[in-house]
């Protein structure tokens, strides 16, 4: 071969060489979850994968009680991190720190305008920060009262409506021989502990803080305080069964020795769960007892960080990951509620057929639809999470009797106002 | 030319190096640390002096946790050392299968203090757990008792678990000194004492005394410094019944990311460790260590 034939070949070589390593440059986003099933966040992401060939998806997943150390640790640490789960809890410290971006950032102009249109109330309250909106709903819920219908009937008990109802009701249980009828996730590192406590309060219609973010509930008037002592009491009378995790409580509702528990509505969906519980069916959802039956409404979402909002490619990559598992027509959203009973912000899903049925198996429609419809929001400020850490030690001490109900509430609204403070100064 | 006389240093360096990296500037950094506001969600991190400090250790959370590890420290010492004899006199006769269950001995030391924790988790669970399961089939209790989530009884069950991951090493190194004593003593004391526990106490107690009192010392510092048997058990809880020190200063840090008070209160620690081993010292009578003649 002469010289300038072989010249030629290795040419048209190295042009292709140089067009495949064009077309092989793909972007892997590394997206952080906590380990909520696994196996259906992967089976998204192939789905997503096989739409959008050049980009490849990471799936880093931490447990649930560890996922806001361990994102702060990543943030603080520089640790590649794309997309990942928010909570409405964790927003405004993060991004009031910088670490996740407006996702109109990365978005075409007005999609999130749409979207938002779209969301329930607190949803999109839980999402929003500094009147940006930071994340789509990956799973927005409220925290309800479950009650065993079948129990209830055996003894003649009507389903309370308020908190000396279900006072009244536990004693007569206890009476009739159900040792512990309230069973009550009581773990004092999870982030929901708190949750679920204020989920309580606005059922009887209180606050923690006012208008001004000052703390309230140490009054003695206030109904935080008064519902902590009747939670206090609730122990004391030796009614309630405590569980450290919602995966045990649904094994434990499902014995038919307790008749009331608050939980997140997903949890019902597994204690009806035919397939694999004894007492599937048995279970229903109340208003949250009280005089305003409202109750905690929140959402987590998908988010992106500021590091990758700030580069094009990767902020292109992650929208379109981000549009995938929580835009329009809302497929994964709707996968979710389908298959797990994952609540959504996204308000159309209430009106799909499938979604209708799946849930007609476990929940009563009508009433959840009354209970979405009076939840609200929490106060989240860049303290919340912090304080909460602080504050939840406190409030399982007070419900076992340890320190007095005073105490713990004195002790939290002066934390509370000791962040308030340190951020406003700093 | 590169002579150790000439440059002993040099030749040193390759031992002051590890320290310094891993030892010497953590510690600097976190003194250096717990002199400044440092807040994870907050930024900057100015100096402040000595509030750290004064704000962990004017806490409510403070005096608790520093009582629990007091009160954890006095019952868990002299248990892991007792039982830990005892275990060890034991498995110092021969009989069949004393292999095996030397072997069987040594598996919680084996253990992770996570794998522990979760193990008597479900022990002391109260509806699947198989005490209460004993209990109710004996007839000993009518109903479930709630040991993880009554505050006494969950620093009882944290403290027994702690004690059954310790008392392994406790037999080794008891093991080791029984073996060091003249078999001939033992033959003169089993022919002239017949009382077993007299025999313990006046022939044998007075060989292995040194090493109990290191055991006792080691397993007082072992069990005020305990975090991952709390951490994966009880989370610190109910409350704050099973919260001690090293577990304060995980919550410090890593619950309300106040790396600020969680150095502060880790050389707080420090310094009563410090002056736990001063008094223990002190006390300890100076011919303990010296050869028997």
């Amino acid at each position: 071969m002469s010289l300038r034939k072989l010249a030629a070949v290795a040419a048209v070589a190295g042009a292709a060489l140089g067009a495949q390593s064009a077309a092989a440059q793909n972007i892997t986003l590394e997206f952080v979850v906590w380990n909520y099933a696994l196996e259906t966040i992967q089976d998204n992401v192939r789905k997503f994968e096989e739409a959008n060939p050049g980009i490849k998806v990471n799936v880093t997943d931490y447990t649930w009680p560890d996922y806001q150390d361990s994102l702060v640790l990543r943030f603080r640490g520089g640790t590649q991190t794309d997309v990942l789960y928010g909570g409405q809890d964790w927003l405004p410290a993060w991004a009031s720190a910088g670490w996740v971006a407006p996702l109109a950032d990365i978005a075409p102009e007005g999609v999130i305008d749409t979207l938002s249109k779209d969301m329930a109330g607190f949803a999109l309250s839980d999402v929003t920060y500094d009147g940006k909106i930071y994340g789509l709903p990956y799973y927005a819920d409220t925290i309800s009262f479950i009650y065993n219908a079948k129990l209830l009937e055996e003894h003649g008990i009507e389903v309370p409506q308020t908190w000396e109802d279900v006072m009244a009701a536990s004693e007569k249980l206890k009476a009739a021989g159900i040792d512990r009828p309230i069973v009550y996730e009581y773990n004092q590192e999870l982030p929901n502990f708190f949750d679920a406590f204020v989920a309580q309060v606005y059922g009887r219609g209180g606050e923690l803080f006012d208008e001004e973010l000052n703390a309230v509930f140490d009054q003695p008037d206030n109904a935080a305080y008064q519902h902590l002592e009747w939670l206090r009491e609730a122990f004391e009378k030796e009614l309630v069964q405590p569980e450290n995790h919602e995966s045990n409580i649904i094994t434990t509702m499902n014995t038919g020795k307790h008749a009331f528990t608050v939980v997140y509505n997903y949890v019902l969906a597994a204690m009806n769960n035919e397939a694999e519980q004894p007492l599937a069916g048995q279970f229903a959802l109340a208003r949250m007892p009280g005089e305003a039956h409202s109750t905690l409404g929140f959402a987590k979402f998908y988010a992106v960080t500021a590091t990758t909002a700030a580069d094009p490619e990767r902020a292109e990559a992650a929208w379109k990951f981000i549009d995938f598992m929580a835009g329009q027509p809302y497929t994964v959203a709707k996968r979710w509620a389908v298959e797990n009973g994952l609540g959504f912000g996204q308000l159309p899903l209430l009106q799909d057929a499938e979604v209708k049925e799946a849930w007609g198996k476990w929940v009563d429609m009508d009433v959840l639809a009354g209970q979405i419809e009076s939840a609200k929001a929490g106060t989240w400020t860049e303290w919340t999470a912090v304080w909460s850490a602080y504050f939840r030690p406190l409030l399982a001490s007070a419900m076992v009797g340890e320190i007095p109900v005073e105490q713990a509430m004195r002790d939290g609204a002066e934390r509370w106002n000791m962040l308030r403070e340190q951020f406003a100064n700093r | 030319m590169w002579s150790i006389r000439r440059y002993p240093v040099l030749w040193l360096l390759p031992a002051l190096v590890p320290v310094v990296a891993f030892i010497a500037y953590p510690v600097a950094y976190a003194f250096w640390t717990s002199l400044h506001q440092v807040m994870l969600l907050f930024p900057g991190e100015p100096f402040v002096g000595f509030d750290n400090y004064s704000r962990v250790l004017s806490s409510s959370y403070f005096k608790t946790a520093f009582l629990n590890s007091a009160l954890f420290m006095l019952f868990a010492a002299p248990l892991v050392v007792i039982l830990g004899v005892a275990v060890a006199l034991f498995l110092q006769r021969r009989f069949a299968g004393s292999t095996l269950v030397r072997s069987v001995v040594l598996l919680p030391w084996v253990l992770p203090g996570a794998i522990s924790a979760v193990l008597w988790i479900w022990v002391f669970h109260p509806s699947f757990g198989i005490i209460n399961g004993l209990l109710q089939w004996i007839g000993a209790i009518s109903a479930p008792i709630q040991w993880l989530n009554t505050p006494a009884l969950a620093f009882v069950c944290v403290l027994v678990a702690h004690v059954w991951t310790q008392i392994p090493f406790a037999v080794v190194l008891t093991m080791a000194a029984l073996a060091a004593i003249n078999s001939e003593t033992l033959e003169a004391a089993t022919i002239d004492c017949r009382s077993a526990w007299k025999r313990f106490w006046y022939v044998i107690f007075p060989e292995i005394k040194a090493m109990v009192v290191v055991l006792l010392v080691y397993n007082a510092l072992v069990a005020f410094t305990t975090y991952d048997l709390v951490y994966a058990m009880t989370g610190g809880g109910p409350g704050t019944a099973t919260t001690l020190l090293a577990f304060q200063i995980w919550r410090e840090s890593f619950a309300m990311y106040d790396f600020g008070a969680g150095s502060a209160l880790a050389f707080v620690m420090v310094a009563v460790a410090a002056a736990l081993i001063v008094a223990i010292t002190r006390l300890l009578p100076s011919d303990l260590f010296e050869e028997r003649p």
